[in-house]
């Protein structure tokens, strides 16, 4: 890809990426959601997330392994127990990543 | 308090809760940095592509399609579905902006929307109102971490400490535990993520190129949300 085309790809991302962000809020903040879809959208930060978390810790390099061979599992468990005594969001990342490098360096896998 | 010192501080409460992400986001930054360079783009052109994209699995795609001589367009298409998620993320926060936060500004700081920003800012909304000053301190330092570290790996590039003997891999995937847990209130919310995250794992394991652009994600959150909805009408 030659330089001209890079920043096309570059600017054509951007809008792309952007619109789907900015869009929603520019339009929908002039009008009142109905209860149901309010309820709905309420629902929509917990399932992301259960699903962002999922795949963070089962299919860590982007397939599915479900293994005792993949530390991610080993590091999941003290950092949701951290995450679930403390609900602090500092805390539980400097224990995720302390766990993590201590597996990574120890068990070399 | 005066105006002006309350959004003072909600900028900096904004930016005390974007650590975290920036922490997370310095490996991510660092590795789009060096493989952009050595996909052949200038220092310009990845730190500009994480100033004007801010899409982190969208640049790691560019990268990839670059490097297997796919075309721009292809580059552009899989962004559109990558980034698709975010008219659902971005939608579920109007409720709390609306008549809260100017929509022109609400509009334009809605820029730096992504996932970690997204549950960071929506469990601060659980019991905080939304300000202009909170999604600046919060969304632009976020995009600062991301523009800085692209930049570092991008000058770096050859000298890369192994971040993964750091633990740094794990500094997303711990951010979204915790996140989770504290956005978790209802009971109905628990059954909600547990079942989304089956879902999105089913649907990835039957069609692993969802696992790619991230689709799996999305639909599975559209099942999830409306069985949410679903149960609670039940009580």
């Amino acid at each position: 890809m030659d330089n001209t085309s890079i920043w096309l790809m570059i600017i054509g991302v951007s809008i792309v990426s952007l619109t789907p962000r900015i869009f929603p809020v520019a339009f929908f903040s002039r009008y009142d959601f109905p209860a149901v879809v309010k309820e709905w959208l309420s629902f929509v930060a917990p399932a992301v997330l259960g699903g962002l978390t999922a795949v963070s810790i089962l299919a860590p390099r982007g397939v599915i392994d479900i293994s005792i061979q993949n530390i991610y599992i080993w590091a999941f468990l003290p950092t949701i127990v951290v995450a679930v005594k403390t609900k602090n969001l500092f805390i539980t990342l400097l224990v995720g990543i302390g766990t993590m490098a201590l597996i990574y360096n120890f068990f070399g896998m | 308090m005066q105006q002006e010192a309350i959004q003072q501080k909600e900028l900096q409460k904004g930016m005390k809760e974007a650590i975290p992400i920036v922490l997370g986001y310095l490996p991510l930054g660092f590795a789009f940095g060096v493989l952009a360079i050595e996909t052949g783009m200038s220092v310009a052109q990845a730190t500009m592509m994480s100033v004007l994209c801010f899409t982190g699995a969208g640049q790691y795609i560019a990268i990839g399609i670059m490097q297997a001589g796919g075309a721009m367009i292809t580059i552009i298409m899989a962004n559109v579905l990558v980034n698709l998620r975010y008219l659902l993320f971005s939608t579920s926060t109007v409720p709390f902006l609306k008549d809260r936060v100017k929509p022109l500004a609400a509009s334009l700081l809605s820029y730096g929307l992504t996932d970690e920003t997204y549950a960071v800012a929506m469990n601060h909304y659980q019991d905080h109102e939304a300000t202009a000053s909170y999604m600046a301190g919060l969304n632009l330092t976020s995009h600062l971490g991301w523009i800085g570290s692209t930049l570092l790996g991008a000058v770096l590039g050859g000298f890369i400490p192994d971040t993964d003997r750091l633990g740094l891999g794990f500094a997303l995937p711990a951010m979204y535990i915790c996140l989770l847990v504290m956005m978790i209130k209802r009971r109905t919310d628990v059954f909600v993520a547990v079942f989304t995250a089956v879902v999105c794992l089913i649907i990835g394991f039957l069609i692993p190129s969802t696992m790619d652009n991230l689709s799996n994600i999305i639909i599975a959150t559209i099942i999830g949300a409306t069985l949410g909805v679903i149960i609670n009408g039940q009580h």
